[in-house]
């Protein structure tokens, strides 16, 4: 290199911002796609849609700030409170989705399972489980507030907060959380997948989705496997809510609505009910928004709802669903 | 008189004007479409009027037209609402059930995130400073009012009518209407233009009453309130929604001690309605009175069978 | 009297599986045409590629000449073709009443303003669809009964009811699957009279998927045999009874 500073040429700022937009995408999209997949699994089971999926998302961003800071603001119930032990992040992650997961149960006690025993119309289930987000979001805004948190950068340990890589003079940033987002949604993926397709319980889960009635007679507890999903469910909304917290912090109780929406935007395009379409549906939206250009910045919240929209005129079982046949 | 209209006036025009939301749900659904939004067209509505009645454009129509132009407001939002229902219903409305909440959720959101960032609808601010028509609070009870009565005609006459048959038709079996000679979708189509263009006519009464006008006006949780209301007071009849919508938008007054609780309870309260009302108030106290007739006729000898 | 329907090598596929393969008959105007055959035959699919419940995979189907394949239910319905469905689909939650109203809706143009406001015009189609609709309650049996619940019927009344809903649609065809079902035979005595009764007052032609085979030898005149969604036999009911393929279809599925 000469004394000058060289100028980038265009072509490198162009692939250096692709390279950036590439990243933040796959990175906001595995953790669309671990939402969604709280989702998904609820839809294969029940056929029916999980309205309190976001609240229990929030609620996991809520417990996993708990238990790794502990310090709340000057609203709410607990106004001031500072939680005397801190556990580190990595095992306040683990038991914040652990305690949605025993969220998602409790939730599918008080929503589901009073309408499913009397054979409710499944919207009314829909209904049933909105009312249950809203009383959890409001328990969490009567409790601590509706101001910010976020986590601190010195959360992770002795991680550096970001790393970065220079291209030509431009700048490469790669969050440490962007890092830890991606490795633990594919972590969990990787579970995810062995234990459906490789494990017994896996395959119970899946004849419980393909026909309840049969595998009830098969001697399946359909009742119990039901619980195990939606802890299931429940534990991959309350992880995906923590990630999200420590990457962007959390706006209030009201923040995960826009999330909770937006994974319906996942699963329709991924096809409802389908595991891999989850995933298919959270990267293509998580990258889709991460290429919207800089000016049209205000308008990304509407890209996932104008992908709803588009599929569901275009090709309403989604990219990876199968047509459902309408008995006569 | 005058205290208690100047103290509660607000309080009982909103009362009016979240019936005739609740009811701009109640259409669609009458013809078994679960449709969310009502809230996109309110708004639509809501800003026709606020910039009828703000904007810089208007002026000579204003000064023309006088008090005229808010009729006029009121009749381009309801044909404003009436060609988006048509372009919005029409496709999605090939869809059903869940999907077609769905579709209707991202209508109400895309439309959401546009009024936020668009020039004409002020952005995240809005609209505001927006002309009265009438001094008080209270007096808008002369456009709310007459509009609730005419829907509740409307709707009682159309309920015996050969198209609410139709609709009625949809909702218990669309296969089967089908069968029977009835254009499903068109109907679907008209049940939900129906809806729109009373949310869009509300939407426009309203910017005036509530003197601003922004984007938080069409959320998914508005869309949720309007459904809580017909769940819980009854979605199977015309005064189901009303009722439901009096209880549920009084509940912040009556609840005014607990009042970081009312959200809380609103939430119980659609849990338990639809577990254990799921015809709504209005839906159990008709089947009280069956129960209870049915009973009077057994105590007299007969069969229960119509004379 | 002539052909009034013809199904030309009428598919049906549902992707691997053949419901309904290269199915070809023609029914005679006014005529009682049978269509029987083992359970999961594919008749009641037949049905549903008649009128437009189910697109068909290949084949035409004709009424008076005129292509009905491709076309949505509720054309079909108003060109005249009424049926009733083997699970019986009455709109539950209206009243008999009601149930029958709706089925005049194709012979009825009222609309949206005219009904709410009451044209003149509305209420005298309104008073005709009222009268009209008692007129079949009584031919049904039924119009004691007029403004209850459907759901509150019995087994028998309701598949009456669905009947009534079906004359209502003032219908040149009727397709009737499984009209049977569930009566004794009694009942079964009646429901033959009745559809000979209603045959001759309307002008209809009637196509009746049935599984008693005694009733359907007695009432058609002539029948089709449905197996594996073949047809495997076609004719006067004494000709079919001997038909070695329809003993071995129905011996062999027992």
């Amino acid at each position: 290199m000469t004394g000058e500073r060289e100028f980038p040429s265009r072509t490198i700022m162009d692939a250096v911002q692709l390279l950036q937009n590439l990243l933040n995408g796959i990175s906001i999209g595995s953790v669309y796609a671990i939402f969604a997949l709280g989702y998904t699994l609820v839809f294969s089971i029940l056929g029916i849609i999980n309205f309190a999926h976001g609240a229990v998302f929030t609620l996991g961003a809520y417990l996993t700030y708990s238990m790794s800071v502990g310090q709340f603001g000057i609203s709410g119930l607990l106004a001031g409170l500072q939680i005397p032990y801190q556990f580190s992040f990595s095992l306040s992650l683990l038991l914040g989705a652990v305690l949605s997961g025993a969220a998602g149960v409790l939730v599918e006690r008080l929503a589901f399972r009073p309408l499913r025993s009397r054979g409710a119309d499944p919207l009314l289930a829909l209904v049933s489980s909105l009312g249950v987000a809203l009383v959890t979001v409001n328990v969490i805004q009567y409790l601590v507030g509706s101001e910010n948190y976020s986590f601190p950068a010195d959360v992770y340990g002795d991680l550096p907060p970001a790393f970065m890589f220079h291209f030509g003079g431009k700048m490469v940033v790669i969050r440490t959380v962007q890092v830890i987002i991606f490795s633990v949604s594919m972590l969990i993926l990787a579970l995810l997948g062995y234990l459906i397709n490789f494990t017994r319980t896996g395959k119970a889960l899946r004849a419980v989705a393909e026909n309840a009635a049969t595998a009830s007679l098969l001697g399946i507890n359909v009742d119990r496997f039901i619980l195990y999903t939606f802890f299931l469910s429940g534990f991959l909304g309350g992880m995906a809510g923590s990630l999200v917290g420590t990457s962007f912090g959390i706006a209030g109780p009201y923040f995960g609505v826009a999330y909770g929406l937006k994974g319906l935007a996942v699963i329709v395009m991924g096809g409802l009910g389908s595991v891999p379409g989850a995933v298919v549906g959270g990267l293509v939206i998580g990258l889709a928004e991460a290429f919207v250009p800089a000016d049209y910045s205000a308008y990304k919240d509407a890209v996932a709802f104008a992908f709803l929209f588009a599929v569901l005129l275009v090709r309403p079982q989604g990219l990876l669903g199968r047509a459902q046949i309408q008995k006569v | 008189m005058e205290e208690f209209l100047q103290n509660y006036g607000f309080l009982l025009v909103t009362l009016v004007q979240q019936s005739l939301l609740a009811l701009s749900l109640y259409f669609p659904l009458t013809a078994g479409q679960l449709s969310l939004a009502a809230p996109g067209f309110y708004s639509l509505g809501g800003y026709i009027a606020a910039i009828m009645a703000t904007a810089d454009y208007f002026a000579p129509w204003r000064d023309a037209l006088g008090w005229a132009i808010f009729p006029l407001e009121w009749l381009i939002a309801a044909i404003a609402s009436a060609l988006l229902a048509f372009l919005v219903g029409i496709p999605a409305l090939r869809l059903r059930g869940i999907y077609l909440a769905l579709a209707t959720i991202a209508f109400v959101e895309i439309l959401r995130v546009l009024c936020l960032n668009l020039d004409i609808t002020g952005g995240a601010v809005g609209i505001f400073g927006i002309p009265q028509l009438f001094e008080s609070r209270w007096g808008y009870i002369w456009t709310f009012g007459p509009l609730l009565a005419a829907t509740l005609f409307f709707g009682y006459r159309l309920d015996r009518s050969r198209v609410g048959r139709a609709f009625k038709a949809i909702r218990e079996d669309e296969l089967a209407a089908g069968a029977m000679g009835i254009d499903a979708t068109r109907y679907k189509v008209l049940a939900f233009v129906i809806g729109a263009v009373l949310a869009g006519i509300v939407g426009a009464m309203s910017a005036p009453f509530l003197n601003t006008w922004n984007a938080r006006q069409g959320t998914f949780d508005a869309s949720i309130s309007y459904l809580a209301y017909v769940l819980i007071g009854g979605g199977r009849s015309l005064w189901g929604p009303v009722l439901g919508a009096v209880l549920l938008a009084s509940l912040p007054e009556l609840l005014r001690p607990l009042k970081d609780a009312r959200l809380i309870i609103n939430g119980v309260l659609l849990v338990i309605a639809t577990v254990y009302l799921p015809q709504g108030i209005v839906g159990a106290l008709h089947r009280l009175k069956q129960i209870a007739l049915s009973r009077g006729a057994a105590a007299r000898g007969g069969d229960g069978r119509h004379p | 009297m002539g052909v009034i329907l013809e199904a030309r090598a009428l598919q049906r596929n549902f992707g691997g599986l053949v419901a309904v393969d290269s199915v070809s008959f023609a029914v005679e105007e006014g005529e009682i045409f049978g269509l029987i055959g083992p359970n999961g035959a594919g008749k009641s699919t037949l049905f549903n590629l008649m009128t437009g419940l189910t697109p068909a995979s290949g084949g035409t189907f004709t009424f008076r000449g005129e292509t009905l394949t491709g076309m949505p239910p509720h054309r079909i319905a108003a060109l005249g073709i009424g049926r009733t469905f083997q699970n019986i689909r009455l709109f539950k939650g209206l009243t008999a009443l009601e149930n029958v109203k709706i089925a005049r809706h194709s012979r009825t143009v009222t609309g949206l303003l005219g009904g709410v406001f009451g044209s003149g015009k509305s209420r005298m189609e309104e008073l005709s669809v009222e009268k009209k609709a008692w007129e079949i309650l009584a031919l049904v049996g039924l119009a004691d009964r007029g403004t209850e619940l459907s759901d509150n019927f019995s087994y028998g009344e309701q598949r009456r009811l669905e009947i009534g809903r079906a004359l209502a649609l003032d219908p040149t065809v009727l397709l009737l699957d499984e009209p049977a079902a569930g009566m004794n035979a009694a009942e079964k005595q009646t429901l033959t009279g009745f559809i000979r009764e209603i045959r001759a007052r309307f002008n209809l032609t009637v196509l009746l998927i049935e599984h008693h085979v005694p009733l359907v030898m007695g009432l058609c005149d002539r029948i089709a045999v449905l197996n594996f969604g073949e047809l495997i036999a076609f004719g006067s009911p004494a000709e079919v009874q001997k038909n070695p393929a329809v003993i071995e279809a129905y011996l062999g599925a027992e």
